[in-house]
């Protein structure tokens, strides 16, 4: 049976038939993409149907998401959110709060949602916009129902008396000094562990983790993805995600792929040796399912967290005089590029300033110098930092860059206050100059570190505007086209899968997400407002309201 | 400032790799002079010899728990954490803690506020083959250089394979092949000063001060100044102005070397670290007229 897609257009990433106003799907495999009467020679012999749902809708490439982490999303998606940039979710939309009194409002409507009992989590809240949080403040809108407030970058939080009763935090042991004030109920840096140490039979609970999987599902279809990449698989533990994983994202009812990167340092935990990483790795392909592949893909780590200023940078580096930290030994990090390098795999490695990239650059120099490779793949995840001279270096090794464009949307403004200067600030994520060097670009989420909302994530690559409202570095921008590539076709070439899907082509697998406007005429400033109509995976629709 | 006697003091062995950090934990673990009841956490299993017979027989609680590098994205599923929440409550009196190679001293130490722990002593490694190198490095020169300021207690391996290595520091130096290299380790103290000392029989405390005179001293005034300290007084290292130059000291129990400097006079550090093994022989050196 063939399935006749009629649209008002059709975006097909391909460049040698850009538009088109049908596609024909046998068994979730596109057959031809094209106008109707072209399509006479297949219709000829075979039944087949017309989907004609989405004639005034334009269809483009299923959306690629191909950097987040479902199992950190689990475990923060059955959290109430009070932010102070919006998050569009499946179950409402997030509107911002900025200021003190928003918030308290916010945190004593959900508290008096919730029955007596119920432990409330918050998560998003962050001083410069919500003012000084303490426990006096939650116990004054919450009283004595437990409640935690998780700080936005997820490295500090505040209880109220009563949470810390739930989870036995004891007064008594805490002394000055640890990094826990116990009059606020603030446990930060080396107390937090404290905290979470107790905290986790509530965040990792089968259950809650169950549901947030389940919530996961809805945020990816949601943001009209029909791939997505996790870029860290097993980093809570490998045989327990891998089983939630296959119970929860595996099955008819699932509308998205997931290539699954595995966390490199984790893989070899134990003092396992870097040349034994590509046999565990290549152990974990018999997992594979329909839905769920692991690749020769291989995930590693440069420098610190961006949203924690801890990007090794090299000079001048940041106004405060600190420095960023090295999350993995630069000899070692060698080691393990070199093993994977030479086992023939796709290495993805975490770099944030541009010191922590010039040091992978460095070593993939050396690696071509070893064993030269083409067509490699070598991927420079999040790229926040970078200076123009890199850009080059980037074309010159063939490697390609996915990065968290969202990092110029939220700290852009902070990081010129407080951080590194206008001057960086403004050229933080430089897509533009990837695209005019011919890089293969794409944009990623990092969720939860940004919204999963790849339609977001282009308005920001286009218009490269700050939460304020400031266009920084507009020479960086990127044009409506360049960034729907980033989310399809570009992003299926980082996650090793532009074979399947990515563009709309005969041979590809059916994967579409329908648009009520087309995101290369509309307005670039409305490209976030785009309501997405449905997502189709592999042939199969999957509306939205 | 007294401690509460439960809580077990974590001494942090630091140091970048290559600084001789797994060859030293390894010589703690087969010398027989690891206290009872120490918990040994390391950085990862990797060359550790972890074997029964280094978990020595008589004191069952001895543990060596392998940590993984720390998580990336968050903190939720942190190891450190987790084998310091198992080891609160168990036997275990101290902790040894080594730091991954990258690891700063100062923020691994805020880890070691957990409660039920205190940090005890913060003692960096260094490798006297290529530190000096090391520390023109881009990429971790400056992290390299940060280990060592931030230590406690500096102690310099491979110093056969460069006699000749000195760091100009005024920390208290000790060398990795020193007969009782193991035991100042063990027994360092940061709070030393505070008259404060871990709860053991088997590792004595030592307390350290430092010198420093602002004008030159005489050669024979400062010999007969070393000459009559007291027998506590372990080592002294350090370079003095005198009549005669500068001079760098050194001296390991009674065996004192006075050498002149040879190098250029604003490269030296002034001054002269003295490491006793009793904090009240310590307060009687008056060195100050
Ligand atoms: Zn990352
Ligand atoms: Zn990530």
């Amino acid at each position: 049976m063939l399935t006749l897609y009629k649209a008002r257009s059709v975006i097909t990433m391909n460049e040698s038939m850009p538009r088109a106003t049908a596609v024909l799907v046998r068994d979730g495999m596109i057959v031809e993409v094209g106008e109707p009467e072209h399509m006479e020679p297949w219709l000829r012999h075979q039944e087949y149907v017309v989907e004609d749902q989405f004639v005034e809708k334009v269809i483009c490439p299923g959306f690629i998401d191909p950097h987040l982490h479902p199992s950190m999303a689990a475990v923060l998606l059955p959290m109430e959110f009070i932010t102070a940039m919006r998050w569009k979710l499946p179950w409402g939309e997030v509107e911002p709060v900025t200021d003190a009194e928003g918030f308290d409002r916010r945190m004593g409507a959900l508290s008096t949602k919730k029955s007596v009992d119920e432990p409330l989590f918050i998560w998003g809240y962050h001083q410069l916009w919500h003012g000084p949080m303490s426990r006096a403040r939650i116990e004054d809108i919450a009283g004595d129902k437990p409640t935690v407030v998780w700080h936005r970058s997820f490295h500090e939080l505040y209880m109220n008396a009563a949470a810390m009763d739930m989870v036995g935090v004891v007064a008594a042991e805490i002394k000055p000094g640890m990094q826990i004030d116990i009059e606020r109920g603030w446990f930060f840096e080396g107390g937090l562990g404290y905290a979470i140490n107790r905290l986790n039979p509530w965040i990792l609970a089968p259950d809650k983790y169950a549901a947030g999987l389940q919530r996961l599902k809805q945020v990816v279809h949601h943001g009209g993805h029909t791939t997505i990449g996790d870029l860290a698989t097993g980093m809570f533990n490998f045989s327990a995600e891998a089983e939630a994983l296959s119970q929860h994202l595996e099955g008819d009812d699932v509308p998205f792929r997931t290539r699954l990167v595995a966390h490199g340092t984790v893989l070899t935990k134990g003092g396992v040796p870097p040349q034994q990483g590509p046999e565990l790795a290549e152990a974990l392909l018999q997992r594979n399912s329909h839905r769920l592949h692991f690749g020769r893909h291989i995930k590693l780590f440069s420098d610190g967290a961006f949203f924690s200023q801890l990007a090794q940078l090299q000079e001048p580096g940041y106004i405060d005089g600190h420095h960023g930290e090295w999350l993995t030994t630069p000899e070692i990090l060698e080691q393990h590029i070199r093993s994977y390098w030479h086992a023939g795999y796709q290495i993805h490695v975490h770099v944030t300033g541009d010191l922590g990239l010039q040091l992978t650059l460095d070593i993939l120099q050396k690696m071509q110098e070893e064993k030269p490779r083409f067509n490699h793949g070598f991927t420079l995840e999040h790229f926040g930092f970078s200076t123009p001279e890199q850009i080059r270096q980037i074309q010159a090794l063939g490697a390609q860059v996915s990065a968290n464009v969202y990092y110029l949307h939220e700290l852009s403004d902070s990081y010129t206050q407080n951080g590194i200067g206008y001057e960086r600030a403004s050229q933080m994520a430089r897509l533009g100059s990837c695209f005019r060097a011919g890089i293969n670009t794409t944009v990623h989420s990092d969720f939860t570190m940004a919204p999963a909302e790849p339609l977001n994530s282009m308005w920001v690559a286009v218009n490269r505007i700050n939460h304020v409202g400031d266009v920084m570095g507009a020479t960086e921008a990127i044009t409506p086209q360049q960034a729907l590539q980033a989310i399809t076709l570009n992003a299926a070439h980082v996650i090793g899968m532009a074979d399947i899907t990515g563009s709309i082509r005969a041979g590809k697998r059916a994967d579409f997400t329908v648009l009520d406007e087309d995101p290369l005429t509309c307005d670039p400033l409305d490209l976030r407002n785009i309501n997405i109509y449905a997502t189709v995976f592999e042939g199969k629709v999957f509306p939205l309201a | 400032m007294t401690k509460m006697i439960t809580e077990k003091p974590i001494t942090l062995i630091g140091g970048y790799l290559g600084a001789g950090k797994t060859t030293f934990i390894n010589r703690l673990l087969n010398s027989g002079g690891l206290p009872s009841r120490t918990a040994v956490l390391v950085n990862d299993f990797g060359d550790i010899n972890v074997d029964e017979q280094l978990i020595r027989s008589g004191s069952k609680s001895d543990q060596v728990i392998g940590l993984a590098n720390g998580c990336v994205c968050c903190s939720i599923a942190d190891d450190l954490t987790s084998a310091l929440e198992v080891l609160k409550s168990s036997a275990i009196e101290r902790v040894l803690l080594e730091c991954s190679g990258v690891a700063e001293p100062h923020r691994a130490r805020v880890q070691c506020h957990y409660p039920g722990y205190y940090p005890h002593a913060s003692v960096v490694l260094v490798d006297a083959l290529n530190h000096q190198q090391r520390c023109k490095d881009k990429y971790v020169g400056t992290l390299v250089a940060a280990q060592v300021q931030q230590a406690d207690l500096i102690v310099i391996s491979k110093s056969a394979l460069n006699p000749d290595f000195c760091l100009q520091t005024l920390q208290p130096t000790i060398d990795a092949d020193d007969q009782d290299a193991m035991e100042v380790v063990l027994g360092w103290g940061s709070d030393a000063n505070h008259g404060h000392s871990i709860p053991t029989n088997l590792a004595p405390s030592f307390f350290t001060q430092t010198w420093q005179s602002r004008l030159p001293v005489s050669l024979a005034d400062l010999t007969q100044r070393l000459e009559d300290l007291p027998g506590s007084v372990q080592r002294v290292k350090g370079l003095v102005a005198t009549d005669a130059g500068i001079i760098e000291v050194q001296r390991v129990g009674t065996d004192t070397q006075l050498t002149p400097w040879t190098q250029p006079p604003h490269t030296a550090q002034l001054g002269l670290v003295i490491i006793a093994s009793a904090a009240d022989d310590l307060a009687s050196i008056d060195w100050a007229s």
